[in-house]
């Protein structure tokens, strides 16, 4: 006998959950891709705009502060922190529009809501691997990198940054599919988490300032994920400060808002 | 006797439109000060059941509740009182062509829809050609549903539905599906899955033929249960009040 308090009501709880999600595996496949499909067929370049927009985006940076990156080589650096960036600041806003775009659905079919967040981050990962290669593409011809052995750390890097994104979409989606002003909050939430990150300064600028300074700027999740596909990706030394904060940062994220997302769902129908 | 197929018992629903329907942060903030809370009951304290192989009708005006009802047998709803025991898998079509994305084929959303309602790959391969078959569209079938005419939709979307195997079967003004022949061919198909003991629960607004095709029926005025019993019954009390409403309405419009 459990009472719906224990702790041991919860797990089992879960459980049901995630055997409901498992059973559904073959629509959350189904559902991206058809998602992909549709947004190739609606606009011509489809799914190219997943790398062309950060990529864009860091090209512009790259100009503008030329003065800053003195050496081509910076490229690298640059794009490396804007591809990992934005594949996590979709997820901001990706995780509630993946509920409000498709309310009639959850109006009518009962399944584990959480189906339509990772439908989302699994899009947004076929769109992120794709920037990989196209970072790879121009780095290697122009920065003169090439991948060594550290490029494995990806197999660390990446499903932290996925547990990181889906918790990130789960909370969003919780917060702001009743609370819609939110909406319009995240565009500058995402500017601000872009200046504080390190993509367009360079890592350097930390070293001029105060102790507190420093460890603001290290507060941020991004800071360890960066650091880690910076490894990865350009074979930078690796710091066990780094690894052990994004392991944290990911962890409690995707927990925290795996968890806010499960315990709301069942009103969410009510707000749509 | 066997175990109803599926069980309402007292259930309320209740919606709090300014904080439920549009809850923007202000109001939100304002509901903690004031608490300010003004209830609209869609349901109030609703039990009914239905059997196996019963086909049960609910009526009502608009806005009496009955889409909120028919959300909470389909459990996508959370009744604030009350609870909905279903025993049996269900199958829905409360809006046609939900889980439908109107960019693809049809065929693609033959797995869309299947999927989404809990069948695995499999099973959908299994059942893919006998969809397509029923659904009547052939050729079209390879084309992006965005170029579907409305009964083509319907088709599409009863085909899926009706091949998920449902033991108890929820439908939403839907009964009106497709042409002539394709309504006859779906009312054969529903007749059968009484006959295999499933249920079927339907709102209609087509009273006549709810009261037809039903065994039993329940009429929802303003949230509440007015009547339940038989459906040629029930159906002859809620044209016997339309009728009176609109007299007095019209009574009232030449004073």
């Amino acid at each position: 006998m459990t009472t719906t308090t224990s702790p041991v009501y919860y797990a089992r709880r879960f459980n049901q959950y995630v055997s409901e999600l498992w059973r559904r595996r073959d629509f959350v496949w189904f559902f991206a891709r058809g998602n992909i499909k549709a947004r190739n067929a609606s606009t011509f370049l489809g799914l190219v705009w997943w790398v062309l927009n950060p990529l864009l985006l860091g090209l512009v940076y790259f100009f503008i502060f030329g003065l800053i990156f003195p050496s081509e080589r910076d490229i690298a650096y640059l794009l490396s922190g804007m591809f990992v960036f934005h594949y996590s600041s979709q997820s901001l806003t990706g995780g509630a529009a993946s509920i409000l775009s498709n309310s009639k659905l959850l109006a009518n079919i009962r399944f584990p809501r959480l189906i339509l967040p990772i439908a989302f981050l699994l899009e947004s990962t076929f769109g992120f691997l794709a920037s990989l290669v196209v970072f790879y593409a121009i780095v290697i011809p122009f920065a003169g990198v090439v991948p060594g052995p550290e490029i494995l750390i990806l197999l660390v890097a990446l499903p932290l940054q996925i547990l990181f994104n889906l918790g990130l979409a789960a909370a969003t989606a919780r917060l702001a599919v009743p609370f819609r002003d939110i909406n319009n909050l995240i565009p500058y939430l995402n500017r601000i988490w872009l200046y504080t990150s390190p993509i367009i300064w360079p890592l350097s600028m930390l070293t001029g300032m105060s102790e507190t300074a420093q460890s603001l700027f290290r507060l941020n999740p991004m800071f360890p994920i960066i650091a880690l596909y910076r490894t990865a990706l350009l074979g930078y030394p690796l710091e066990s400060a780094d690894l052990i904060a994004a392991v944290i940062w990911c962890v409690v994220a995707g927990v925290v808002g795996i968890a806010m997302f499960i315990k709301y769902e069942g009103r969410m129908v009510r707000y749509l | 006797m066997s175990r109803p197929a599926l069980k309402v018992e007292n259930v309320s629903v209740r919606f709090r439109p300014y904080v439920d329907r549009r809850p923007t942060l202000r109001r939100s903030l304002a509901t903690f000060r004031h608490k300010e809370t003004q209830l609209v009951e869609a349901l109030k304290s609703v039990s009914f059941e239905v059997q196996r192989g019963e086909a049960f009708g609910i009526v009502g005006q608009n806005g009496a509740g009955k889409s909120t009802l028919l959300r909470v047998m389909a459990r996508t709803l959370r009744p604030d009182d009350g609870r909905v025991v279903v025993r049996g898998r269900m199958s829905t079509l409360l809006q046609l062509g939900v889980g439908f994305n109107a960019e693809l084929s049809g065929s693609r959303n033959i797995y869309l829809g299947g999927l989404v309602a809990g069948l695995t790959k499999k099973q959908v391969d299994e059942r893919y050609d006998e969809i397509v078959e029923y659904s009547e569209l052939g050729e079209a079938i390879y084309r992006p549903m965005k170029t579907y005419s409305s009964g083509m939709f319907s088709r599409l979307a009863f085909a899926v539905a009706m091949h998920l195997d449902p033991e108890i079967l929820l439908l939403d003004e839907v009964l009106a599906v497709g042409d002539e022949g394709f309504k006859e061919k779906s009312m054969a198909t529903m007749n059968e899955l009484l006959s295999k003991s499933g249920s079927i629960v339907f709102v209609s607004h087509a009273v006549r033929q709810l009261a037809e095709f039903c065994d039993r029926a329940a009429w929802l005025d303003r949230g509440q249960l007015v009547a339940i019993g038989d459906a040629e019954d029930v159906v002859e009390q809620y044209r016997a009040f339309v009728q009176q409403r609109r007299k007095e309405m019209r009574a009232q419009g030449l004073a």
